[in-house]
């Protein structure tokens, strides 16, 4: 009914136990809700303590556990769900999802990009598991859709809260580098305005409106600055081919590139490289 | 019609005005650059993004507002932040990131130069004082510690350079910007051999350097096909952010003093004579050959306010810092004036003038038991004015002061021109809806222009109707405060040194 599903559980551990929670790395989805006690867990190399209320989540393929296997005492609730990774690195939620494929994608990318595994107080998430058991377990009609519901719910309220946590909504300046950091990082891909305002935990419309009147322009326009301003750089290298500039720095072809370029600056790429690499 | 376009490359943006011939405003355009922080002391921007932001922004305000109504654009007159170096190779190609004003990684270059008797010749000759900030020992540091960049590198330029060159394929620079290189004989008027010699460089290594209203070439082929301007449109190099706020304040002549606040801040003075400062606190800048623009800069601004707000506002929605702001400062106008005796020292971000100590820190002091939550809001926005008037009363002990203008986003609050007003106990003049820095370009264009004689007469025609008044009793409160508050920047010294130096240990 629910192969998205991997495991789903609740565990009170009364004694302190060895080995009983290993290093391991899976391709799943894991996000564990802590209820009571308090637990030093390891998570892609790095440790973190976790207190009731708190839920850590790990990546597919990142490596989660106790470093020496001890598990403390302490209960906690966790759910594996499976996603799936697309050949350019993107995570996307399967076909259960009610989710639009622009949110899942969003949601996605903000798990990659807002890398903070901890998140604090976010006792939302131990209510969604006990709804999700209760449903699972009563079987009442309508349950298996309202499950899936549930874990969208889940990844929806889990996405929020670690956008929240990185920008606490007071910032813009600092805030607004980091987005402009994470469009660098990533400035071939086909950015669209949603995934940018959910990377800022915003509305695409309240976004667009503090983009515009902090940075004059609106977020694809200033989008297009960095692009042209990232070019001008490597056409004055001569080392790189004018398509390969185009492409790595998010223009569909290298059509569009010329046309936007030449556009703004009233020079062709090619004729641009060559007036500034005269001497050379 | 003509029309007249001025561009400020400022800290965080640029901002593109048109005025008409008589100085009223048709339009205008921001667009935002970011600012690099990729190590500690760092603070870089990329000259390519600060040139396609300015291109993007001037055509969007010419397609918008300038040819549909067909405006001819009679000139473009630029102005900049000061202190900006960049390396460029013999294409004139960019040799990594431009070092902005903010920049502090000449931190031993300026103390060993502050060191040395030197430094008094070298402050004395180019009117810049010895700091991290200076283009002098900016270059220092890239002699010093990037020898690869500094062998590649065929000129050392500011900013504006580099713009004002990618468009008309010159390079100059105006004699505000040169003056503040620390490079430059203010008194003669040329580059200065012991600073040239300090840096190690010869004068074919920086750009020349040419009166603010020089023309620089013709705008180049390709721009005037995609902005869709004549060839004869006329490229004013222009002079300093610092200097055209003044000039825009109608500051020339006797008397009068500016008041910059904006994120960070400073007071202005203009004349015809370099003020002399035994203690090297202020700056000498240049306008033109025989006027001096001279001063004392604060980093502690506006920007001290905002962190205030973001730190105990109530933020009731996400990022809306300007409500959050008034909103603080309705609680503090609640609060008697002197906060009840909690005094603030502002220098969260170390301090310039007077001071000039990069170690200072902030404090809240005189606390008592009686002291809520407001009085902290009302004596944040004072600490922040009584470091103003720090500056401007330093600057009194050279020169008479009547009245001051005052600009910039944080200074024209209405509560915080009030407030100066009272604490400085003479009237503030400004203009509302107004921007000083571009309208001193356009004074300029409009004297190259011939609109005007001189900069004098240009000046005179600076109206600045609104004014505040102090009032007596205020001043008299504010005045015991200051006394403390300049007490406690000046003997801290050993604590901000000893607090700093745990500060660094743990980061």
């Amino acid at each position: 009914m629910f192969p998205h599903i991997l495991e789903l559980g609740i565990r009170k551990n009364v004694s302190i136990q060895l080995n009983a929670f290993t290093l391991s790395a899976t391709e799943g989805l894991r996000i564990y809700h802590i209820i009571d006690g308090k637990f030093e867990w390891r998570i892609n190399q790095r440790q973190y303590v976790f207190y009731p209320g708190d839920v850590a989540v790990i990546l597919p393929g990142q490596e989660f556990g106790s470093e020496n296997g001890v598990l403390e005492i302490g209960s906690f609730s966790w759910i594996h769900i499976s996603i799936q990774k697309k050949n350019n690195g993107e995570i996307v939620l399967g076909k259960w999802s009610g989710l639009s494929e622009s949110e899942s994608l969003a949601i996605g990318k903000i798990l990659l990009l807002n890398n903070s595994p901890a998140l604090v107080k976010f006792n939302e998430a131990g209510k969604i598991f006990k709804c999700i058991q209760s449903e699972i377990t009563g079987q009442e009609i309508g349950y298996v859709t309202r499950v899936n519901h549930q874990i969208d719910e889940l990844l929806i309220q889990l996405t929020r809260q670690l956008t929240r946590q990185v920008n606490p909504g007071r910032d813009f300046p600092k805030t607004f580098m980091n987005l402009e950091q994470a469009l660098r990082q990533n400035l071939a891909h086909q950015w669209t305005v949603e995934e940018m305002a959910a990377l800022v935990g915003l509305g695409t419309t309240l976004f667009t409106e503090r983009v515009k009147s902090y940075s004059g322009f609106s977020p694809i326009n200033y989008l297009i600055n960095i692009r042209i301003s990232e070019a001008i750089k490597l056409l004055k290298r001569p080392d790189i081919s004018v398509t390969d500039i185009a492409l790595d720095t998010g223009f569909y072809s290298s059509q569009h590139f010329s046309t936007t370029f030449k556009k703004l600056t009233g020079y062709r790429p090619s004729e641009f490289r060559k007036i500034h690499l005269r001497n050379k | 019609m003509e029309c007249i376009i001025t561009i400020e490359l400022g800290t965080n943006a640029v901002r593109v005005f048109a005025f008409d011939m008589n100085g009223h405003v048709i339009g205008s355009l921001k667009g935002y650059y970011p600012t690099f922080h990729t190590e500690p002391d760092y603070s870089e921007q990329d000259p390519e993004q600060i040139f396609i932001t300015m291109l993007y922004v001037l055509k969007n305000l010419l397609n918008e507002r300038i040819h549909p109504k067909k405006y001819k654009v009679a000139c473009i007159c630029f102005s900049a932040a000061m202190h900006s170096v960049l390396a460029v190779d013999k294409n004139g190609n960019p040799l990594g990131n431009a070092i902005t004003w903010a920049d502090n990684r000449a931190k031993k270059e300026a103390q060993e130069l502050n060191n040395s008797p030197l430094g008094d010749t070298i402050y004395t000759a180019t009117g810049t004082p010895i700091h991290p900030m200076s283009p002098l020992l900016k270059i220092c540091w890239i002699k010093n510690s990037d020898k690869e960049r500094f062998r590649l590198t065929s000129k050392f330029i500011s900013i504006k350079t580099y713009i004002i060159q990618q468009l008309t394929g010159e390079y100059f620079t105006d004699y505000s910007i040169a003056s503040a290189t620390g490079l430059l004989n203010i008194h003669k008027v040329q580059w200065e051999p012991d600073a040239l010699a300090y840096a190690g460089i010869t004068a074919d290594r920086l750009a020349e350097p040419a009166p603010v209203f020089t023309t620089s070439g013709k705008l180049k082929k390709a721009y005037q096909n995609s902005l869709g301007l004549s060839p004869d449109t006329k490229i004013i190099i222009g002079s300093s952010d610092g200097c055209m706020a003044t000039l825009g304040d109608g500051v020339k002549g006797e008397g009068k003093a500016s008041i910059t606040i904006e994120d960070s801040g400073a007071v202005r003075v203009m004349g015809d004579k370099v003020l002399q400062d035994k203690q090297r606190r202020f700056f000498n800048y240049l306008l033109t050959e025989d006027c001096y623009v001279s001063g004392g800069p604060t980093n502690n601004g506006g920007i001290i306010f905002e962190w205030f707000t973001r730190q105990f506002g109530f933020f009731r929605d996400p990022f809306d810092i300007e409500h959050s702001m008034q909103e603080l400062m309705a609680e503090a106008a609640k609060v008697p004036v002197g906060s009840d005796g909690l005094l603030f020292l502002p220098y969260l971000l170390g301090e310039r003038a007077p001071i000039w100590n990069a170690n200072a820190r902030g404090m809240y002091f005189g606390l008592n038991i009686k002291h809520e939550r407001n009085h902290f809001v009302r004596a944040t926005i004072e600490g922040i004015l009584y470091e103003i008037y720090s500056i401007g009363k330093t600057l009194e002990e050279h020169r008479d002061i009547k009245s001051i203008s005052i600009n910039g986003s944080f200074g024209t609050i209405p509560f915080c021109t009030q407030m100066l007003a009272d604490i400085f106990n003479k009237p503030v003049r400004l203009r509302r809806n107004f921007h000083s820095v571009s309208y001193g370009a356009y004074l300029i264009s409009a004297t190259a222009m011939g609109i005007y004689k001189s900069l004098d007469d240009a000046a005179r025609t600076v109206e600045l109707p609104d004014v505040y008044r102090p009032q007596k009793q205020n001043h008299t409160v504010y005045a015991a405060y200051f006394n403390i508050f300049e007490r406690l920047s000046t003997q801290l010294s050993d604590a901000f040194e000893a607090i700093v130096n745990l500060q660094q240990l743990k980061a």
